[in-house]
């Protein structure tokens, strides 16, 4: 058995480590916090923009804009991977990496746009097509960011690079539970809503140039959404992967002490039992 | 009078939600003025000044981008970047200003010289903006 010394140290260690666990736990608790109270306040006014996109689709059904119309061609695809750009999250990352695998397996000719360090890690490491990255914006993150983001999309669809451009991300569904999520960025597809108001409005100067703002203004806005959708769900699963540490120290806390305990018992009884017997040999 | 209800909707945040008179909006064919009863309309916005009038007073903001519907006496305004003269940093427009002008020097028709352009405007209609205000 470890002596009491050893003993006392690594009981020590695995403290600092809890204490560590513990707070990182807080702080992504506080992040998600955060988070979530930006998606809130992003919905009215992606909202707002899908309706009018509906409501203006539903009138000109003619005048097509191509932002919204698929480049017929040679199959090109565009795949953007969100990730973390740090670790400590559970399967957070490696279930993201595993699905764009999946997606790149059954599709030729994709091109990788990387959000986040993890993921621009990996698929470089093995030889992938990435074409951008964006590292480290998760820690500041502000809608300029997604902006750039979303620029740089549509400028690469608009010259016809690509046929379609979809994303990958885990959407926030709960702090122990993210779901992943495949769906398609351009061309646009906005969601489909019962009640649009079907209001005749004038336009000015027309409906093709409006149809065109519209677009980049929902893109910007639904890579924002994505963008804090994947931060929420990345607190959350720091959340959770920190709790499981927490939890997983205060145990082997508990059965180290039994330890620790069990061998100054034993010293203690071999002490007593010596000077006892150096009491008999004197007699 | 009847009122205008507007909205100011940005991905950040609501910013404005209130009623007001009469709205002056830089509309990208020339300014606007919109009062109540007015007809249903889009347009989108060019970087300019945004004029609020309630009761005699006024506000002013530089706004940068987005549309704006009026509908019912209902206005929404869905822009990007808005800010209310007061929250203008001289000091930041006029860098902006700098770095904008330089880049456009050093490139011609590409990407970056479309954002080079978009960003002298912001940076001028806020130094703008602040001139009028003094």
């Amino acid at each position: 058995m470890a002596n009491i010394r050893d003993i006392k140290v690594r009981i020590d260690s695995v403290k600092s480590t809890k204490q560590i666990t513990n707070a990182m736990k807080m702080v992504a608790a506080s992040k998600l916090r955060k988070s979530q109270d930006r998606i809130l306040k992003a919905r009215p006014y992606a909202d707002f923009i899908n309706t009018m996109i509906q409501t203006l689709q539903f009138k000109n059904k003619h005048s097509e804009h191509p932002l919204f119309e698929e480049n017929p061609g040679d199959e090109k695809k565009a795949l953007i991977v969100v990730t973390s750009d740090r670790g400590l999250c559970g399967a957070f990352n490696s279930s993201i990496i595993k699905e764009a695998s999946n997606y790149l397996k059954e599709n030729s000719q994709v091109d990788i746009i990387c959000i986040g360090k993890k993921g621009d890690d990996f698929f470089k490491k093995h030889d992938y097509n990435v074409i951008k990255s964006y590292i480290n914006i998760f820690n500041e993150m502000d809608f300029s960011i997604s902006r750039e983001i979303a620029f740089n999309i549509i400028e690469l669809f608009t010259i016809k690079e690509y046929d379609k451009v979809e994303i990958v991300y885990n959407e926030f569904k709960s702090v122990i539970q993210q779901n992943i999520i495949l769906k398609q960025i351009l061309p646009i597809v906005p969601i489909e809503d019962e009640d649009v108001p079907l209001v005749d409005y004038l336009y000015e100067p027309d409906d093709y140039t409006i149809m065109g703002e519209l677009g980049a203004k929902y893109i910007n806005v639904d890579i924002w959404r994505i963008l804090l959708e994947s931060s929420a769900s990345e607190q959350g699963a720091q959340m959770t992967a920190m709790e499981a540490a927490t939890d997983n120290a205060t145990e082997l806390i508990a059965t180290l002490t039994l330890f620790y305990n069990r061998a100054r018992q034993a010293s203690i009884t071999k002490e007593i039992l010596e000077i006892s017997s150096g009491a008999e040999a004197l007699k | 009078m009847a009122k205008l209800h507007l909205q100011i909707l940005q991905p950040v945040q609501m910013k404005i939600d209130a009623e007001f008179d009469h709205i002056i909006v830089p509309g990208v064919e020339g300014d606007f003025g919109i009062y109540a009863g007015h007809t249903a309309f889009i347009t989108q916005i060019r970087p300019g000044v945004l004029q609020l009038y309630n009761e005699g007073s006024i506000e002013k903001y530089s706004i940068h981008d987005g549309f704006v519907t009026v509908e019912n006496n209902q206005v929404n305004i869905v822009c990007e970047i808005i800010e209310k003269y007061s929250e203008i940093d001289e000091s930041r427009a006029n860098n902006a200003k700098d770095r904008a002008e330089k880049r456009l020097k050093k490139s011609k028709g590409n990407i970056d010289f479309r954002r080079a352009e978009a960003a002298l405007k912001r940076a001028l209609s806020r130094l703008e903006a602040i001139s009028k205000s003094d």
